[in-house]
Protein backbone atom coordinates (compact mmCIF):
# COMPACT_ATOMS: atom_id res chain seq x y z
CA UNK A 1 0.00 0.00 0.00
CA UNK A 2 1.15 3.51 -0.74
CA UNK A 3 2.48 5.39 2.37
CA UNK A 4 -0.22 8.54 1.23
CA UNK A 5 -3.02 6.00 1.02
CA UNK A 6 -1.67 4.62 4.80
CA UNK A 7 -1.13 7.68 5.87
CA UNK A 8 -4.87 8.75 5.35
CA UNK A 9 -6.14 5.89 7.12
CA UNK A 10 -4.64 6.95 10.11
CA UNK A 11 -6.10 10.04 9.85
CA UNK A 12 -9.68 8.97 8.82
CA UNK A 13 -9.59 6.84 11.58
CA UNK A 14 -8.46 9.29 14.27
CA UNK A 15 -10.66 11.89 12.80
CA UNK A 16 -13.89 10.11 11.40
CA UNK A 17 -14.50 8.47 14.87
CA UNK A 18 -18.15 8.07 16.12
CA UNK A 19 -18.50 11.43 18.11
CA UNK A 20 -17.19 13.93 15.62
CA UNK A 21 -19.83 12.12 12.89
CA UNK A 22 -22.09 12.66 14.91
CA UNK A 23 -21.39 16.27 16.19
CA UNK A 24 -21.10 16.92 12.26
CA UNK A 25 -24.91 16.07 11.59
CA UNK A 26 -26.19 17.22 14.61
CA UNK A 27 -24.58 20.44 15.22
CA UNK A 28 -26.14 21.53 11.14
CA UNK A 29 -29.20 20.29 12.14
CA UNK A 30 -30.02 22.58 14.91
CA UNK A 31 -29.14 25.47 12.74
CA UNK A 32 -31.53 24.27 10.11
CA UNK A 33 -34.03 23.21 11.61
CA UNK A 34 -34.22 25.61 14.77
CA UNK A 35 -32.62 28.63 13.53
CA UNK A 36 -34.09 27.84 10.40
CA UNK A 37 -37.78 27.38 10.91
CA UNK A 38 -37.50 29.53 14.15
CA UNK A 39 -36.59 32.59 11.41
CA UNK A 40 -39.31 31.43 9.55
CA UNK A 41 -41.59 33.85 11.06
CA UNK A 42 -39.17 36.74 10.17
CA UNK A 43 -37.75 35.95 7.04
CA UNK A 44 -40.49 34.52 5.16
CA UNK A 45 -38.30 33.84 1.78
CA UNK A 46 -34.89 34.71 0.10
CA UNK A 47 -34.49 35.97 -3.16
CA UNK A 48 -32.25 33.75 -5.30
CA UNK A 49 -31.83 34.44 -9.05
CA UNK A 50 -35.28 33.82 -10.48
CA UNK A 51 -36.51 31.91 -7.46
CA UNK A 52 -37.75 32.60 -3.86
CA UNK A 53 -36.31 30.38 -1.49
CA UNK A 54 -37.97 29.13 1.94
CA UNK A 55 -35.38 30.52 4.93
CA UNK A 56 -34.81 26.92 5.59
CA UNK A 57 -34.09 25.94 2.02
CA UNK A 58 -31.49 28.71 2.06
CA UNK A 59 -30.01 28.01 5.06
CA UNK A 60 -29.74 24.31 4.91
CA UNK A 61 -28.38 24.89 1.38
CA UNK A 62 -25.61 27.31 3.39
CA UNK A 63 -25.37 24.48 6.22
CA UNK A 64 -23.37 22.31 3.59
CA UNK A 65 -20.43 24.94 2.67
CA UNK A 66 -20.81 25.69 6.80
CA UNK A 67 -20.45 21.76 7.01
CA UNK A 68 -16.82 21.44 4.82
CA UNK A 69 -15.38 24.79 6.57
CA UNK A 70 -16.39 23.38 10.19
CA UNK A 71 -15.18 19.74 9.40
CA UNK A 72 -12.10 20.70 7.66
CA UNK A 73 -11.08 23.17 10.15
CA UNK A 74 -11.45 20.40 12.85
CA UNK A 75 -8.97 17.78 10.28
CA UNK A 76 -6.56 20.55 9.78
CA UNK A 77 -6.00 20.17 13.58
CA UNK A 78 -4.48 16.79 12.84
CA UNK A 79 -1.27 18.66 12.33
CA UNK A 80 -1.57 20.24 15.95
CA UNK A 81 -2.71 17.40 17.55
CA UNK A 82 0.34 15.08 15.80
CA UNK A 83 2.52 18.14 17.00
CA UNK A 84 1.47 17.98 20.95
CA UNK A 85 1.17 14.35 21.19
CA UNK A 86 4.28 13.61 19.52
CA UNK A 87 2.86 11.99 16.56
CA UNK A 88 4.11 14.32 14.01
CA UNK A 89 8.33 13.61 15.04
CA UNK A 90 7.08 10.01 15.42
CA UNK A 91 5.86 9.85 11.91
CA UNK A 92 8.67 11.59 10.17
CA UNK A 93 10.84 8.79 11.90
CA UNK A 94 8.92 6.40 10.08
CA UNK A 95 8.68 4.97 6.53
CA UNK A 96 7.46 8.77 5.25
CA UNK A 97 8.64 11.55 3.71
CA UNK A 98 6.66 15.24 4.65
CA UNK A 99 5.56 15.12 1.01
CA UNK A 100 3.66 11.75 2.37
CA UNK A 101 2.45 13.42 5.21
CA UNK A 102 1.06 16.92 3.64
CA UNK A 103 -0.39 15.04 0.82
CA UNK A 104 -1.92 12.93 3.22
CA UNK A 105 -3.60 15.38 5.22
CA UNK A 106 -4.68 17.38 2.20
CA UNK A 107 -6.86 13.67 1.38
CA UNK A 108 -7.72 13.76 4.62
CA UNK A 109 -9.27 16.73 4.39
CA UNK A 110 -11.12 16.85 1.14
CA UNK A 111 -12.49 12.89 1.95
CA UNK A 112 -13.96 15.17 5.01
CA UNK A 113 -15.41 17.82 3.84
CA UNK A 114 -16.67 15.31 0.75
CA UNK A 115 -18.09 13.73 3.29
CA UNK A 116 -19.48 16.04 5.30
CA UNK A 117 -21.31 17.98 2.48
CA UNK A 118 -22.40 14.63 1.78
CA UNK A 119 -24.54 13.99 5.06
CA UNK A 120 -25.51 17.54 5.26
CA UNK A 121 -27.19 17.55 1.41
CA UNK A 122 -28.83 14.01 2.66
CA UNK A 123 -29.92 15.71 6.00
CA UNK A 124 -30.90 19.04 4.21
CA UNK A 125 -32.30 17.71 1.35
CA UNK A 126 -36.58 17.79 2.56
CA UNK A 127 -35.91 20.89 3.12
CA UNK A 128 -34.79 22.01 -0.02
CA UNK A 129 -35.43 19.65 -2.22
CA UNK A 130 -38.47 22.05 -3.77
CA UNK A 131 -36.08 23.75 -5.18
CA UNK A 132 -33.37 21.83 -6.09
CA UNK A 133 -32.68 22.08 -9.84
CA UNK A 134 -29.34 19.11 -10.52
CA UNK A 135 -28.09 19.03 -13.85
CA UNK A 136 -24.96 17.71 -15.28
CA UNK A 137 -23.12 20.78 -14.58
CA UNK A 138 -24.23 21.58 -10.99
CA UNK A 139 -23.28 18.23 -9.61
CA UNK A 140 -19.61 18.79 -10.31
CA UNK A 141 -19.87 22.19 -9.68
CA UNK A 142 -20.97 21.03 -5.69
CA UNK A 143 -18.23 18.88 -5.96
CA UNK A 144 -15.44 21.59 -6.98
CA UNK A 145 -16.58 23.69 -4.22
CA UNK A 146 -16.65 21.04 -1.48
CA UNK A 147 -13.25 19.85 -2.74
CA UNK A 148 -11.72 23.37 -3.27
CA UNK A 149 -13.41 24.71 -0.11
CA UNK A 150 -11.80 21.36 2.02
CA UNK A 151 -8.36 22.15 0.98
CA UNK A 152 -9.15 26.20 1.26
CA UNK A 153 -10.25 25.48 5.38
CA UNK A 154 -7.61 22.87 5.66
CA UNK A 155 -5.07 24.86 4.73
CA UNK A 156 -6.04 27.63 7.03
CA UNK A 157 -6.18 25.53 9.98
CA UNK A 158 -2.88 23.54 8.59
CA UNK A 159 -0.91 27.08 8.65
CA UNK A 160 -2.47 27.90 12.34
CA UNK A 161 -1.07 24.60 13.12
CA UNK A 162 2.37 24.96 11.97
CA UNK A 163 2.74 29.05 14.08
CA UNK A 164 0.95 28.79 16.64
CA UNK A 165 2.69 26.52 19.79
CA UNK A 166 0.28 27.64 22.78
CA UNK A 167 -2.89 25.35 23.22
CA UNK A 168 -3.98 28.35 24.52
CA UNK A 169 -3.17 30.74 21.14
CA UNK A 170 -4.69 27.84 19.37
CA UNK A 171 -7.99 28.03 20.88
CA UNK A 172 -8.68 31.77 20.77
CA UNK A 173 -7.09 31.60 16.98
CA UNK A 174 -9.49 28.28 15.69
CA UNK A 175 -12.14 29.85 17.84
CA UNK A 176 -11.83 33.45 16.05
CA UNK A 177 -11.61 32.20 13.08
CA UNK A 178 -14.33 29.79 13.23
CA UNK A 179 -16.79 32.89 14.39
CA UNK A 180 -15.15 35.22 11.45
CA UNK A 181 -16.00 32.45 9.10
CA UNK A 182 -19.11 31.03 9.80
CA UNK A 183 -21.49 34.33 11.20
CA UNK A 184 -19.49 37.19 8.58
CA UNK A 185 -21.09 34.93 5.67
CA UNK A 186 -23.87 34.60 3.61
CA UNK A 187 -23.99 30.49 5.19
CA UNK A 188 -26.82 32.54 7.45
CA UNK A 189 -28.39 35.46 5.45
CA UNK A 190 -27.87 36.60 1.84
CA UNK A 191 -25.36 39.47 1.35
CA UNK A 192 -27.97 41.41 -0.29
CA UNK A 193 -29.96 43.52 2.39
CA UNK A 194 -27.03 43.48 4.38
CA UNK A 195 -26.22 46.74 5.59
CA UNK A 196 -22.70 48.32 4.34
CA UNK A 197 -20.30 47.59 5.30
CA UNK A 198 -21.39 44.35 6.32
CA UNK A 199 -22.20 43.38 2.62
CA UNK A 200 -19.07 43.87 1.58
CA UNK A 201 -17.22 42.18 4.26
CA UNK A 202 -18.74 39.17 3.69
CA UNK A 203 -16.62 38.85 0.38
CA UNK A 204 -13.61 39.16 2.13
CA UNK A 205 -15.01 35.73 3.81
CA UNK A 206 -13.82 32.79 2.15
CA UNK A 207 -16.67 30.85 3.29
CA UNK A 208 -19.22 33.17 1.72
CA UNK A 209 -17.84 32.25 -2.09
CA UNK A 210 -17.82 28.78 -1.02
CA UNK A 211 -21.58 28.95 -0.11
CA UNK A 212 -22.87 30.31 -3.13
CA UNK A 213 -21.15 27.97 -5.26
CA UNK A 214 -22.72 25.55 -3.56
CA UNK A 215 -26.17 27.34 -3.17
CA UNK A 216 -25.74 28.15 -6.99
CA UNK A 217 -24.83 24.60 -7.67
CA UNK A 218 -28.21 23.49 -5.97
CA UNK A 219 -30.66 25.39 -7.05
CA UNK A 220 -29.42 26.14 -10.50
CA UNK A 221 -28.96 29.54 -10.90
CA UNK A 222 -25.19 29.71 -12.55
CA UNK A 223 -24.48 33.48 -13.29
CA UNK A 224 -21.47 35.22 -14.03
CA UNK A 225 -20.66 36.44 -10.94
CA UNK A 226 -21.13 32.43 -9.97
CA UNK A 227 -18.02 31.99 -12.10
CA UNK A 228 -15.87 34.74 -11.08
CA UNK A 229 -16.21 33.27 -6.98
CA UNK A 230 -15.50 29.60 -8.28
CA UNK A 231 -12.51 31.45 -9.97
CA UNK A 232 -11.85 33.09 -6.49
CA UNK A 233 -12.30 30.54 -4.31
CA UNK A 234 -9.63 27.58 -6.99
CA UNK A 235 -6.96 31.04 -6.43
CA UNK A 236 -7.30 31.26 -2.85
CA UNK A 237 -7.37 27.65 -1.79
CA UNK A 238 -4.30 27.09 -4.26
CA UNK A 239 -2.24 29.72 -3.00
CA UNK A 240 -3.03 28.78 0.80
CA UNK A 241 -2.48 25.52 -0.03
CA UNK A 242 1.19 26.10 -1.18
CA UNK A 243 1.92 28.54 1.99
CA UNK A 244 0.33 25.54 4.11
CA UNK A 245 3.08 22.85 2.19
CA UNK A 246 5.37 25.14 3.00
CA UNK A 247 4.99 25.79 6.07
CA UNK A 248 4.90 22.04 6.41
CA UNK A 249 8.05 20.95 5.35
CA UNK A 250 9.75 23.13 6.91
CA UNK A 251 8.18 22.35 10.33
CA UNK A 252 10.81 22.15 12.77
CA UNK A 253 11.51 19.15 15.33
CA UNK B 1 28.89 -4.73 7.93
CA UNK B 2 28.41 -1.84 10.94
CA UNK B 3 25.09 -0.39 12.14
CA UNK B 4 25.78 2.96 13.00
CA UNK B 5 29.18 4.47 11.22
CA UNK B 6 29.24 8.37 11.93
CA UNK B 7 32.36 10.36 11.18
CA UNK B 8 33.29 14.18 11.96
CA UNK B 9 29.56 14.53 12.72
CA UNK B 10 28.28 17.91 13.73
CA UNK B 11 24.80 20.03 14.32
CA UNK B 12 24.89 23.71 14.68
CA UNK B 13 22.21 26.04 15.14
CA UNK B 14 23.43 29.03 14.51
CA UNK B 15 26.69 29.55 16.61
CA UNK B 16 26.12 26.86 18.78
CA UNK B 17 27.01 23.91 18.42
CA UNK B 18 24.58 20.89 19.61
CA UNK B 19 26.48 17.93 18.22
CA UNK B 20 30.37 18.71 17.92
CA UNK B 21 32.30 16.14 15.05
CA UNK B 22 31.07 13.11 16.74
CA UNK B 23 32.62 9.47 15.66
CA UNK B 24 30.74 6.39 16.14
CA UNK B 25 30.70 3.17 15.55
CA UNK B 26 27.94 0.66 16.90
CA UNK B 27 28.48 -3.41 15.78
CA UNK B 28 25.27 -5.29 14.84
CA UNK B 29 23.84 -7.46 18.09
CA UNK B 30 24.88 -4.84 20.43
CA UNK B 31 23.44 -3.03 22.87
CA UNK B 32 24.92 0.72 22.63
CA UNK B 33 24.39 2.61 25.28
CA UNK B 34 24.85 6.68 24.85
CA UNK B 35 25.03 8.47 28.21
CA UNK B 36 24.88 12.39 29.12
CA UNK B 37 23.89 14.82 31.32
CA UNK B 38 20.97 17.43 30.17
CA UNK B 39 21.61 19.45 27.57
CA UNK B 40 24.53 17.35 26.56
CA UNK B 41 23.25 16.69 23.23
CA UNK B 42 21.80 13.22 23.45
CA UNK B 43 18.54 14.41 21.40
CA UNK B 44 19.97 16.27 19.01
CA UNK B 45 22.51 13.12 18.16
CA UNK B 46 19.64 10.44 18.32
CA UNK B 47 17.68 13.08 15.74
CA UNK B 48 20.72 13.38 13.22
CA UNK B 49 21.38 9.29 13.65
CA UNK B 50 17.46 8.53 12.88
CA UNK B 51 17.13 11.09 9.68
CA UNK B 52 15.17 13.03 11.63
CA UNK B 53 17.80 16.15 11.18
CA UNK B 54 20.64 16.56 8.29
CA UNK B 55 23.58 17.32 9.67
CA UNK B 56 25.89 20.53 9.69
CA UNK B 57 28.83 18.53 8.77
CA UNK B 58 29.92 14.56 8.52
CA UNK B 59 28.99 11.60 6.92
CA UNK B 60 26.76 9.19 8.47
CA UNK B 61 26.19 5.66 7.42
CA UNK B 62 23.54 3.47 8.81
CA UNK B 63 23.65 -0.29 8.25
CA UNK B 64 25.50 0.40 5.26
CA UNK B 65 23.01 2.98 3.73
CA UNK B 66 24.29 6.59 3.09
CA UNK B 67 21.68 8.46 5.94
CA UNK B 68 22.87 11.89 4.00
CA UNK B 69 21.61 10.88 1.10
CA UNK B 70 18.84 8.22 1.28
CA UNK B 71 17.42 9.01 4.62
CA UNK B 72 14.17 7.19 3.74
CA UNK B 73 16.40 4.15 2.99
CA UNK B 74 17.28 4.25 6.22
CA UNK B 75 13.75 4.96 7.93
CA UNK B 76 12.59 1.54 6.67
CA UNK B 77 15.03 -0.24 8.68
CA UNK B 78 14.91 1.28 12.24
CA UNK B 79 12.56 2.07 14.85
CA UNK B 80 12.30 4.75 16.56
CA UNK B 81 10.98 5.50 20.70
CA UNK B 82 11.52 9.07 21.02
CA UNK B 83 11.88 10.63 24.42
CA UNK B 84 8.89 12.46 24.27
CA UNK B 85 5.49 10.35 24.66
CA UNK B 86 4.07 10.10 21.33
CA UNK B 87 0.34 9.35 21.19
CA UNK B 88 -2.98 9.12 19.57
CA UNK B 89 -5.16 10.35 22.46
CA UNK B 90 -8.49 9.17 21.27
CA UNK B 91 -7.32 5.69 20.35
CA UNK B 92 -7.75 2.44 22.18
CA UNK B 93 -4.45 0.82 23.20
CA UNK B 94 -5.38 -2.04 20.62
CA UNK B 95 -6.18 0.54 17.73
CA UNK B 96 -3.22 2.33 18.25
CA UNK B 97 -0.55 -0.67 17.77
CA UNK B 98 -2.72 -1.96 14.88
CA UNK B 99 -2.76 1.37 13.27
CA UNK B 100 0.64 1.58 13.89
CA UNK B 101 1.33 -1.79 12.13
CA UNK B 102 -0.79 -0.77 9.01
CA UNK B 103 1.30 2.39 8.84
CA UNK B 104 3.98 0.11 8.56
CA UNK B 105 2.45 -1.76 5.56
CA UNK B 106 2.88 -5.03 7.80
CA UNK B 107 -0.08 -7.82 6.49
CA UNK B 108 -3.45 -7.96 8.71
CA UNK B 109 -3.20 -11.21 10.20
CA UNK B 110 0.86 -10.39 10.53
CA UNK B 111 -0.43 -7.22 12.48
CA UNK B 112 -3.08 -9.10 14.85
CA UNK B 113 -0.51 -11.73 15.59
CA UNK B 114 1.51 -8.84 16.80
CA UNK B 115 -0.40 -7.01 18.69
CA UNK B 116 -2.14 -10.12 20.60
CA UNK B 117 1.53 -11.52 21.53
CA UNK B 118 2.84 -7.43 22.33
CA UNK B 119 -0.01 -7.16 24.60
CA UNK B 120 0.66 -9.92 26.28
CA UNK B 121 4.65 -9.33 26.75
CA UNK B 122 3.97 -5.69 27.94
CA UNK B 123 1.32 -6.46 30.47
CA UNK B 124 -1.07 -4.36 28.36
CA UNK B 125 -4.75 -6.86 28.88
CA UNK B 126 -6.43 -4.73 31.43
CA UNK B 127 -5.58 -1.32 29.39
CA UNK B 128 -6.03 -2.89 25.99
CA UNK B 129 -9.32 -1.04 25.44
CA UNK B 130 -8.59 2.26 26.84
CA UNK B 131 -8.05 5.07 25.21
CA UNK B 132 -4.29 6.58 25.35
CA UNK B 133 -5.75 9.82 26.23
CA UNK B 134 -7.12 7.67 29.55
CA UNK B 135 -3.54 6.17 30.45
CA UNK B 136 -0.77 6.99 33.00
CA UNK B 137 2.35 8.22 31.98
CA UNK B 138 4.43 4.67 32.70
CA UNK B 139 1.47 2.67 31.14
CA UNK B 140 1.22 5.04 27.88
CA UNK B 141 5.05 4.50 27.69
CA UNK B 142 4.80 0.93 27.93
CA UNK B 143 2.29 1.18 24.59
CA UNK B 144 5.09 3.59 23.16
CA UNK B 145 7.65 1.39 23.15
CA UNK B 146 5.44 -1.74 22.83
CA UNK B 147 4.11 -0.08 19.60
CA UNK B 148 7.85 -0.43 17.78
CA UNK B 149 8.17 -3.80 18.12
CA UNK B 150 4.54 -4.29 15.58
CA UNK B 151 7.03 -3.90 13.22
CA UNK B 152 10.54 -5.44 11.72
CA UNK B 153 13.41 -3.43 11.94
CA UNK B 154 17.35 -3.97 12.48
CA UNK B 155 18.21 -1.04 14.11
CA UNK B 156 15.93 0.53 17.75
CA UNK B 157 16.78 3.74 18.99
CA UNK B 158 15.62 4.20 22.18
CA UNK B 159 15.80 7.69 23.79
CA UNK B 160 15.06 6.68 27.45
CA UNK B 161 12.45 4.69 27.11
CA UNK B 162 12.19 3.80 31.29
CA UNK B 163 10.98 7.35 31.98
CA UNK B 164 8.18 6.71 33.95
CA UNK B 165 8.29 2.97 34.26
CA UNK B 166 7.44 1.43 37.84
CA UNK B 167 10.73 -0.72 38.58
CA UNK B 168 8.77 -4.00 37.76
CA UNK B 169 8.19 -2.79 34.45
CA UNK B 170 11.49 -1.20 33.91
CA UNK B 171 13.10 -4.58 34.84
CA UNK B 172 10.54 -6.84 32.76
CA UNK B 173 11.56 -4.25 29.29
CA UNK B 174 15.14 -4.43 30.01
CA UNK B 175 14.67 -8.34 29.86
CA UNK B 176 12.81 -8.12 27.04
CA UNK B 177 15.04 -6.10 24.87
CA UNK B 178 18.28 -8.42 25.95
CA UNK B 179 15.88 -11.54 24.50
CA UNK B 180 15.52 -8.99 21.52
CA UNK B 181 19.13 -8.36 20.82
CA UNK B 182 19.68 -12.41 21.35
CA UNK B 183 17.77 -12.77 18.56
CA UNK B 184 19.70 -10.26 16.49
CA UNK B 185 18.64 -6.85 16.94
CA UNK B 186 20.72 -3.69 17.63
CA UNK B 187 19.56 -1.54 19.99
CA UNK B 188 21.07 2.38 20.33
CA UNK B 189 19.78 3.23 24.13
CA UNK B 190 19.92 6.40 25.77
CA UNK B 191 19.28 6.87 29.54
CA UNK B 192 19.77 8.60 32.59
CA UNK B 193 19.58 5.46 34.81
CA UNK B 194 23.48 4.42 34.62
CA UNK B 195 22.31 0.94 36.48
CA UNK B 196 20.18 0.42 33.48
CA UNK B 197 23.53 0.96 31.04
CA UNK B 198 25.37 -1.53 33.70
CA UNK B 199 22.84 -4.16 33.05
CA UNK B 200 21.80 -3.66 29.43
CA UNK B 201 24.59 -2.63 27.46
CA UNK B 202 27.84 -4.03 25.75
CA UNK B 203 29.01 -0.46 24.95
CA UNK B 204 28.59 2.93 26.21
CA UNK B 205 29.27 6.23 25.23
CA UNK B 206 29.80 9.57 27.22
CA UNK B 207 28.68 12.72 25.15
CA UNK B 208 29.01 16.17 27.07
CA UNK B 209 28.89 19.29 25.62
CA UNK B 210 28.33 18.15 22.10
CA UNK B 211 31.32 16.02 22.22
CA UNK B 212 31.86 12.11 22.92
CA UNK B 213 34.33 11.66 25.79
CA UNK B 214 34.97 8.18 25.61
CA UNK B 215 33.16 5.00 24.18
CA UNK B 216 34.01 1.67 26.02
CA UNK B 217 32.75 -1.83 27.89
CA UNK B 218 31.25 -1.08 30.79
CA UNK B 219 34.20 -3.23 32.58
CA UNK B 220 36.51 -1.43 30.32
CA UNK B 221 35.49 1.97 31.72
CA UNK B 222 35.58 0.53 35.00
CA UNK B 223 39.61 -0.77 34.81
CA UNK B 224 40.20 2.77 33.12
CA UNK B 225 38.58 5.39 35.14
CA UNK B 226 37.41 3.32 38.35
CA UNK B 227 41.18 3.07 40.07
CA UNK B 228 40.01 5.75 42.79
CA UNK B 229 38.16 3.23 45.46
CA UNK B 230 36.15 4.26 48.30
CA UNK B 231 36.18 2.84 51.62
CA UNK B 232 33.90 3.54 54.41
CA UNK B 233 34.72 3.19 58.33
CA UNK B 234 31.56 3.81 60.95
CA UNK B 235 32.68 4.48 64.76
CA UNK B 236 28.89 4.37 66.69
CA UNK B 237 30.18 6.72 69.17
CA UNK B 238 30.78 10.64 68.54
CA UNK B 239 34.38 10.92 68.19
CA UNK B 240 35.43 14.54 68.38
CA UNK B 241 39.30 13.73 68.57
CA UNK B 242 38.97 11.92 65.17
CA UNK B 243 39.59 15.16 63.34
CA UNK B 244 43.19 15.56 65.27
CA UNK B 245 43.95 12.04 64.79
CA UNK B 246 43.61 11.62 61.14
CA UNK B 247 44.91 15.66 60.58
CA UNK B 248 47.88 13.90 58.93
CA UNK B 249 46.62 11.48 56.32
CA UNK B 250 44.98 12.92 52.34
CA UNK B 251 42.14 11.75 51.07
CA UNK B 252 39.79 10.87 53.67
CA UNK B 253 36.75 12.42 54.70
CA UNK B 254 35.29 12.65 58.11
CA UNK B 255 30.97 13.04 59.23
CA UNK B 256 29.26 12.93 61.87
CA UNK B 257 26.02 12.01 60.91
CA UNK B 258 24.56 8.67 63.05
CA UNK B 259 28.22 8.60 64.65
CA UNK B 260 31.44 8.71 62.98
CA UNK B 261 32.06 8.48 59.35
CA UNK B 262 35.34 8.31 57.88
CA UNK B 263 34.99 8.24 53.76
CA UNK B 264 38.55 7.46 52.40
CA UNK B 265 38.61 7.86 48.26
CA UNK B 266 41.26 7.36 46.89
CA UNK B 267 43.94 6.21 43.98
CA UNK B 268 46.14 4.42 46.74
CA UNK B 269 42.73 3.63 49.04
CA UNK B 270 44.23 0.39 50.45
CA UNK B 271 47.40 2.65 51.76
CA UNK B 272 45.26 5.44 53.20
CA UNK B 273 43.09 2.37 54.47
CA UNK B 274 46.37 1.38 56.84
CA UNK B 275 47.16 4.70 58.08
CA UNK B 276 43.86 5.16 59.21
CA UNK B 277 43.83 1.77 61.22
CA UNK B 278 47.15 2.19 62.03
CA UNK B 279 45.94 6.13 64.00
CA UNK B 280 42.49 4.37 64.80
CA UNK B 281 44.12 1.74 66.64
CA UNK B 282 46.85 4.21 68.48
CA UNK B 283 43.56 5.77 70.09
CA UNK B 284 41.86 2.90 70.90
CA UNK B 285 39.56 4.14 68.60
CA UNK B 286 36.63 0.56 68.00
CA UNK B 287 35.37 0.01 64.72
CA UNK B 288 31.78 -0.87 64.15
CA UNK B 289 32.23 -0.98 60.28
CA UNK B 290 34.20 -0.97 57.54
CA UNK B 291 33.13 -1.66 54.01
CA UNK B 292 34.18 -1.41 50.04
CA UNK B 293 32.41 0.70 47.83
CA UNK B 294 32.59 -0.97 44.36
CA UNK B 295 33.09 1.30 41.41
CA UNK B 296 30.20 1.62 39.37
CA UNK B 297 29.36 3.27 36.22
CA UNK B 298 27.89 6.11 37.98
CA UNK B 299 30.70 7.38 39.74
CA UNK B 300 32.58 6.91 36.68
CA UNK B 301 30.07 9.05 34.56
CA UNK B 302 30.21 11.98 37.74
CA UNK B 303 33.78 12.43 37.28
CA UNK B 304 33.62 12.35 33.72
CA UNK B 305 31.56 15.15 33.01
CA UNK B 306 32.73 17.37 36.16
CA UNK B 307 36.69 16.82 34.69
CA UNK B 308 34.74 17.81 31.20
CA UNK B 309 32.95 20.80 33.06
CA UNK B 310 36.63 21.82 34.46
CA UNK B 311 38.11 21.86 31.09
CA UNK B 312 36.01 24.09 30.47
Amino acid sequence: MHPIIRLVNRNLTISLNPGFLIWQIIFPLIYIFVAGFAYTSLIKEVPFGDKDLAYPAFLASGMIGFNIMNSTLVSGIIIWNDRRHGMFEQIMSGPFTRAHYVFSNIVTIGIVGLISATLIAFVGYPVFFESVEFSLFTIPMIVFAAITGSILFGSIASIISTRIRSSEGFNVIINTAFLFFAFVSTAFYPAEGAPEPLASVFYVNPLTYLVDVVRAGIFGNITDFVIVEMGVLAVLASVLFIVATKLLTRLDF
Amino acid sequence: MNCISAKNLSKSYGSVRAVNEINLTVKPGQVFGFLGPNGAGKSTAIKLLTTLIPPSNGSLSILGVDAIKSPLDVRHKIGVVLQQPSYEPTLSVEKSLEKYGMMWDVPKDERTKRMEQLIQDFDLSEIRKKRNEDLSIGQRRRVQVAREFMHDMDLLFLDEPTVGLDPSARRKLLDYLKNKVSAGLTIFYTTHVLTEAEYLCDEIAIIDRGKILTVDSPDSLKGKYGKEKTIKIHITTKEDKISQVLSGIKDCKIDFNGGTNITIHSHESELVLLQVLKALNENEIEIEDLSAVPTNLEEIFLKMVEDNASNH
